[in-house]
């Protein structure tokens, strides 16, 4: 059975604990991701959140438990190529242009093509000339995304993408993601905003390196016992506290 | 490894450096405004140290010792009274004085003379001079006896008109380019550790050794300009003394400028901001400054440091700048071999190093 579900999963995180010091940040975590699924870490500052994604992208390695990407054990250089990454913070190049920044992190995946029609996506394409510096915080988040999804991967991770990005530009955001999605594309997005957990196909919800609760948005409320995500949230996080 | 991948990093680099035109004046600005102050100080009219000159002799010894002093280069000479050279000395207008006593000749004839030589002694590098234009002149006096004093100099390397600037020269044209391509290096390196961009790379399919390579391509790029820059000003303007091949510096520069970069990169895994690696810099880079021979000739050393002066790998890459440009060394010389040799190890040994500690930092 566990061999006939392999294709479906993007991503199959099993069992992962993962300390810093003193400190656990994940702490037998377990959770799966369908193929084309839109899929919303949720969890408060701290939560190992970003920890998880670095795992994920094979940034950083478990100390216990395994985690498959796309079928491959990570950390694994190779399917790095199918991967699209978008910290937390806009990391770019601030002395280069628009153009440059997206051109380089295409030129490293091989995918010089997708430059173009990335800058449109993020509505850059009019001000790939300036340089990352002279831009609005917003315009650098888009510039990021475009970074991020150049190469066409087979599977996005965003670490809060929408952070100071203005609520118009935050639905344009979340329309590209669900085409994406809807074209193939795997996307797991961080977020500790819970309207935008709505959007997501499925939700972990983690707290204290541990994932509270999985399921669509619907079932986490009826875990929860509320109408309302973030009551749901806390409801489940409360009685994992006691 | 994909030159692609290689080539991408490089020209990001160079497109980066195109629009940042403060570390471009730092890497072909400052390079010739250190050499070309280091020249002045050294070359531009010296002025002497200021000598006093009293002659109370009563015999004509005095007169003639005092005449062979005024026409020395090395100081530059006044006619004072006796009780005035303290005061003299003391408000700075005098380095010394000297004082041929009214006996002065007498003692020439009972077999010794002692003229007075008084000395401000807080510089001990204008005392030197003042002690060898008296003691030239006293030899120019005895020459004028029975017996002819004529030295027959001869220079194996160098030649009468080699000077200070020629010997520092030589080495500082190596050590400018070490110094700011390694801070430049270094510096570019955290950046790209602190704005994030490095967790991007390395969430890439870049494998580490690309990484490195490709900085270190666009690093050398721009060092082997800074090289040239500065190889052309020290000898085209300075006329620093060269007796070898100008190829042969370049390619010493070369693999200083090589060695930095990779230096830079590999330190830069041991600090977190910017003001940390610059911490590095009384630590790592002014103990080899001090210690490679540069300033202080390493054969001179107490025994301790010599043995720490002959582990660091920028004393032979002087003395390989030095041996090229003073004595005229080529690749047949075994001094010179060992010189590139431990070089070229330093750096592929720090190559290795950059790309081995880049894996265990990023995790």
């Amino acid at each position: 059975m566990a061999t006939q579900m392999a294709d479906a999963w993007a991503v199959d995180v099993q069992n992962v604990s993962k300390s810093f010091d003193e400190i656990k940040a994940l702490d037998g975590v377990t959770l799966r991701v369908k193929r084309g699924e839109i899929y919303g870490l949720l969890g408060p500052n701290g939560a190992g959140k970003t920890t998880l994604i670095r795992l994920i992208v094979g940034l950083l390695e478990s100390r216990a438990g395994t985690v498959t990407v796309l079928e491959q054990r990570m950390p694994n250089v190779p399917v790095l190529r199918q991967i699209g990454y978008m910290t937390q913070q806009a990391a770019l190049y601030p002395g280069l242009s628009v153009e440059e920044n997206v051109q380089f992190f295409a030129a490293i995946n091989g995918a010089e093509e997708g430059v173009k029609e990335a800058l449109e996506l993020v509505e850059l394409y009019e001000r790939r000339s300036s340089v990352v510096a002279t831009l609005s915080g917003g315009m650098r988040q888009r510039c990021s995304l475009a970074c991020a999804l150049v190469h066409k991967p087979q599977l996005l991770l965003l670490d809060e993408p929408t952070v100071g990005v203005d609520p118009q530009l935050r639905v344009q955001f979340w329309e590209s993601f669900r085409r994406m999605a809807a074209a193939g594309t795997t996307i797991i997005v961080s977020s500790h905003v819970m309207d935008e957990a709505e959007r997501c196909q499925r939700l972990g919800l983690i707290q204290y390196g541990k994932v509270l609760a999985e399921g669509t948005p619907r079932e986490i409320r009826t875990l929860g016992g509320s109408q309302n995500l973030e009551e749901a949230f806390l409801a489940l996080a409360g009685q994992k506290a006691s | 490894m994909s030159g692609h991948r290689i080539a991408a990093i490089t020209r990001r680099l160079l497109q980066q450096f195109r629009r940042d035109r403060r570390t471009l004046a730092l890497l072909f600005v400052a390079p010739i405004v250190i050499l070309g102050l280091l020249g002045y100080l050294m070359r531009g009219s010296a002025s002497a140290p200021a000598v006093g000159v009293a002659n109370e002799d009563q015999g004509q010894l005095g007169a003639m010792v005092a005449a062979a002093l005024t026409r020395s280069s090395v100081i530059t000479t006044t006619t004072i009274q006796a009780s005035d050279g303290d005061s003299k000395l003391k408000d700075g207008s005098l380095a010394a004085y000297i004082v041929f006593p009214p006996d002065f000749s007498q003692q020439a004839q009972a077999g010794a003379i002692a003229p007075e030589v008084h000395l401000e002694g807080s510089q001990p590098g204008t005392t030197a001079p003042v002690l060898q234009a008296l003691q030239q002149a006293l030899i120019s006096l005895a020459a004028q006896g029975p017996v002819h004093v004529q030295p027959h100099v001869t220079y194996l390397y160098g030649g009468p008109g080699f000077d200070t600037l020629d010997y520092f020269g030589a080495a500082f044209i190596g050590v400018v380019v070490f110094f700011l391509v390694f801070v430049v290096t270094i510096v570019s390196f955290l950046n790209e550790r602190s704005q994030g961009t490095l967790e991007r790379l390395m969430a890439s399919p870049l494998r580490r050794g690309e990484i490195v390579l490709g900085y270190m391509l666009g690093f050398t790029v721009l060092a082997l300009v800074q090289s040239a820059e500065v190889l052309v000003f020290s000898l085209a303007v300075l006329k620093v003394h060269n007796a070898g091949n100008v190829a042969l510096i370049f390619g010493i520069e070369a693999l200083m400028a090589i060695a930095a970069v990779n230096l830079g990169i590999f330190l830069s895994m041991f600090a977190r901001t910017e003001f940390q690696a610059v911490q590095f810099i009384p630590l790592v880079v002014v103990p080899q400054i001090l210690l490679s021979g540069i300033l202080f000739p390493v054969a001179t050393e107490p025994r301790p440091l010599q043995v720490v002066s002959d582990v660091l790998p920028l004393t032979y890459a002087v003395n390989g700048m030095r041996d090229v440009m003073v004595k005229g060394a080529d690749l047949t010389w075994s001094s010179l071999q060992l010189e590139v040799g431990v070089v070229l190890g330093f750096v592929v040994l720090i190559v290795l190093a950059a790309v081995a500690t880049l894996r265990r930092r990023i995790a």
